[in-house]
This record gives structure tokens, sequence and C-alpha cells, in this order.
């Protein structure tokens, strides 16, 4: 999933969303793998609810703490972005418990964090590579 | 309806294909319908309400979904699952959330309904006298159909 061009220029912060395409990755070729039983899914499923509702936070926190360091002038509108992005994730976590794990909803919970991770990694995320590669050329 | 409204949803589609998938769509149609209906394989249909009230229906062939879903996800598909219709769904949401604050930067405030996903045919006949709009647009993935009805509430 993950591709070079998704590279903000921040190490730290790349090497963060390397790591969060590598879960939801594996996260999506367990899922459709017709190779394994459901209850293996589940518990893939699981594994990868518990890491994303925890490494979520702890990403977003280092990415708006870079970003109060660089002095970034649209931190409001890219906190309310990751605000955002973690409601959907605790939002799926609490449904996918309240739904038993259903193979429906486990798909469409992979068809859509793969597609806010793709936008908000590739969109959102390179206007601080933007403005760090500008902060760069003007010291 | 006027042909200005599809200006915003070229734009964000533009930048969310070029994100997303690597793609630069270029215009190939512009036509006139009479009803709303798409015979794509795979259609998101999208609600919009506030200042522009209406619909617009993503409509992509089966080819082109499955291809779009690889790029993102790196997995070959074989068919449009749960997990393909969702992603498309979302990119349709995505594209069309743009829009909307496009559309909010030129003083029209509007909200998305959504999306509803349909594999097959779609047709909805409820367009009253104003005839909609079908752009194809066209990538090196295949060709896809945006539709537009919108009308400003009275």
């Amino acid at each position: 999933m993950w591709k070079d061009r998704y590279k903000i220029g921040v190490e730290r912060i790349d090497e963060q969303h390397r790591e969060l395409f590598q879960r939801v990755e594996e996260f999506l070729k367990a899922t459709n793998d017709p190779q394994r039983t459901w209850e293996d899914k589940i518990e893939k499923v699981k594994e990868t609810m518990n890491f994303m509702g925890e490494y979520v936070h702890y990403h977003f926190d280092d990415e708006e703490k870079l970003q109060e360091e660089l002095g970034y002038p649209n931190i409001e509108d890219h906190k309310k972005a990751h605000e955002k992005f973690k409601k959907g994730i605790e939002e799926y976590i609490e449904k996918l418990e309240n739904e038993n794990y259903s193979e429906e909803l486990v798909q469409e919970f992979g068809g859509k964090i793969m597609t806010w991770l793709i936008m908000h990694v590739g969109d959102v995320d390179q206007k601080i590579g933007d403005y760090v590669t500008k902060e760069r050329e003007d010291c | 309806m006027k042909a200005e409204y599809l200006n915003p949803f070229i734009e964000a589609t533009n930048r969310v294909f070029q994100t997303m998938l690597n793609l630069e769509p270029e215009k190939k149609e512009l036509k006139m319908e009479e009803d709303l209906i798409t015979s794509n394989d795979a259609n998101v249909v999208l609600g919009v309400t506030g200042d522009l009230q209406g619909t617009v229906i993503f409509g992509f062939p089966e080819e082109m979904t499955l291809k779009m879903v690889k790029e993102m996800s790196g997995m070959e598909m074989a068919e449009i699952n749960s997990f393909v219709s969702s992603a498309l769904g979302e990119v349709a949401n995505i594209i069309s959330g743009n829009a909307m604050t496009i559309l909010h930067d030129e003083n029209l405030s509007c909200d998305i309904v959504p999306p509803r996903i349909f594999i097959g045919e779609y047709k909805s006949f409820a367009v009253e006298e104003e005839q909609p709009l079908v752009l194809t647009l066209s990538t090196a993935m295949g060709e896809f159909d945006l539709n537009l009805f919108l009308k400003e509430k009275e």
C-alpha cells in the first residue's frame, strides 16, 4: 500500500505513516484472504482495532507536536482533520463490538480506513512536507 | 441546471484522483440526459442538501473499479465485494466533500448525504422538468461518468 510519494520528508513521521500503512495492509490482506477462516480473521480485526485505537493517538499527538515546533500555520485545521479521523475509528471500534464483528461491517471498515489513510497522508499531511521544504530552502 | 455547478466536482475529482490513484482525469464528453440513469457496473449515489439540492452519481465500470482498488490497496480483487464498494463509496464521498468546500468558498452552503452504492443499473425518474448533466471523464484506468443534477433552493 505504501508509496514513496506519500513521504513528507520528516523521517520520524514518515516512519509512523509507514507503520500505519503496513498495519492497514495486513488487515486488508487478512480479511480478504479466502484461505482464512472467519474466526481467524476476527482475531486480526480485533488486533488491528486495538492497535489503531492507540497508535493513531500517539501518531497524531506527535505530528501536532512537530507542527507546533515548526510554527506550522494551519495547525488548527489539521487538528480538526485528526479529530475527525480519530472519531471515525472510535465509532467503528464501538460498532464492530456491538455488531459482533459482522463480515459486512469489517469489509466496510476496511474500505474506509484505507481511503482515509491514503487521503490524509497523501493530501493533508503533504502540506506539512511542503512547509518543511520551504522553511529549509529559506534558511 | 447550470453547467457551472459541475466545476467544483471536476476540480475535487482531479485532486482526489491525483492523490489517491496518481491519475489525471480528462474531460471526454458532456451530455444532457432525460433522466438520472446510469448503466455503469458500480454507482455511488450521493444527495446534496442546502443552497443547492439534488443528486450526484459517480458511475464506474467494474474493471476500472477493481484497478482503482488495486492501486490503493495493492491487492488484486476478483469482484466488487463489500470492501471494494466501501472504498469506492468513500472515494466519491471525499470528492463530494471537497466539492462542498469549494462551493462554500463561492458562498454556497451545502451538505452531502452519505453515499449509497448500487451495483448494476441505477435509475431515478424523480427529476422534474430540468435535465441532469453527464460528464464522461477518461483516465489511464478507464472511463467513468459523473452525473449531476443540482438546482437552487427555492
